[in-house]
């Protein structure tokens, strides 16, 4: 059995937001390895992510093929807020 | 004159201000969680807002949209509807607080509206039947027993979580309110059923609820800041 303790929901969403921060834009395929998701994981989280507008997905130009994830102010604001969240929810056994 | 004299001369006066106080904790509580849900979309932050919204709810409707049929300024239909929905909301506050516990277990879909999905369907139908049986009945105690249920299993998760989580500081006074909240309905059943409605005990009820609504407050405050 593994020892490393399965992360909760709100740190897999913290981990990936951490790591477009870092990178201030990332490709999804770095981003995937970074978040230490399996493909079918990262896709249902970023989807989750761009619904709730805690990250984009465009290219600065017109090129498809280069689209990378960066954050918004919502994600920004979200990770700025972790710590308070995550206390919350661990004070109120939620 | 004694203070337990003053009291039950001035009862509505006092239940009045009781309500108030709580229905305030409440707003405070649903108001001061609203960006931490919105930003995370915490499904059990969420139902713990909703508790606390339906238990603002009954205590507004109960003893201040309720005061004027205790001041015999309206009448007994009145005093019937506020009645209903007092219970009605106190059964689903209750019914939430304890889905924000176990909603990881049993939400196995993504919902819309944590107000409306089929698993809190069950828990609605339940406070329409307990506020039916107790109209019918005449009495409370459909209600009693149910929250005494609610609480029992509330107070055992929130011991199994405190046991599983000692970094999280609230938990053991989350624990301490639930055991409460149990006591707190169990001197209520008691009170109606075989104490003829006893002034001393149903005023330690009243400051139990008090307490209990203190410590979600502090800890809302403690881990928010």
């Amino acid at each position: 059995m593994s020892e490393t303790k399965k992360r909760e929901r709100l740190e897999v969403i913290r981990d990936i937001l951490v790591a477009i921060k870092h990178n201030r834009s990332i490709k999804p395929t770095r981003l995937m390895y970074a978040s230490n998701l399996s493909p079918q994981m990262f896709k249902d989280y970023i989807t989750e992510l761009i619904e709730k507008k805690f990250v984009k997905f465009e290219a600065e130009g017109r090129d498809e093929d280069k689209k990378e994830y960066t954050l918004t102010k919502k994600g920004m604001d979200f990770l700025n807020e972790f710590k308070v969240i995550e206390n919350f929810v661990q004070n109120f056994g939620l | 004159m004694s203070a337990l004299d003053v009291f039950v001369q001035n009862k509505e006066f006092f239940k009045v201000v009781y309500a108030l106080i709580i229905s305030l904790i409440c707003t405070f509580i649903v108001l001061k969680t609203h960006k931490f849900f919105h930003l995370s979309l915490h499904q059990g932050i969420r139902y713990l807002r909703n508790a606390f919204f339906f238990y603002g709810l009954a205590f507004f409707t109960r003893y201040i949209l309720g005061a004027p049929y205790f001041a015999n300024s309206m009448g007994i239909l009145y005093g019937n509807v506020m009645d209903s929905l007092f219970q009605f909301f106190l059964a689903t506050g209750g019914f939430f607080l304890l889905y924000s516990l176990i909603w990881k277990k049993v939400d196995t879909k993504k919902h819309f509206t944590s107000l409306w999905h089929t698993n809190l369907l069950f828990f609605y139908t339940l406070a329409i039947i307990i506020t039916v049986i107790d109209k019918v009945w005449l009495t409370y105690s459909a209600l009693f027993f149910s929250q005494i249920v609610v609480f029992l299993i509330a107070s055992i998760i929130s011991l199994f979580n405190y046991f599983e989580n000692k970094k999280a500081k609230f938990l053991k006074f989350y624990l301490v309110a639930m055991i409460f909240s149990l006591a707190a309905w169990i001197l209520n059943a008691l009170v109606a059923i075989f104490l003829n409605w006893n002034q001393l005990i149903l005023i330690s009820t009243y400051l139990l609820n008090i307490i209990v609504f203190l410590i979600f407050l502090y800890g809302v405050f403690k881990s928010t800041k």
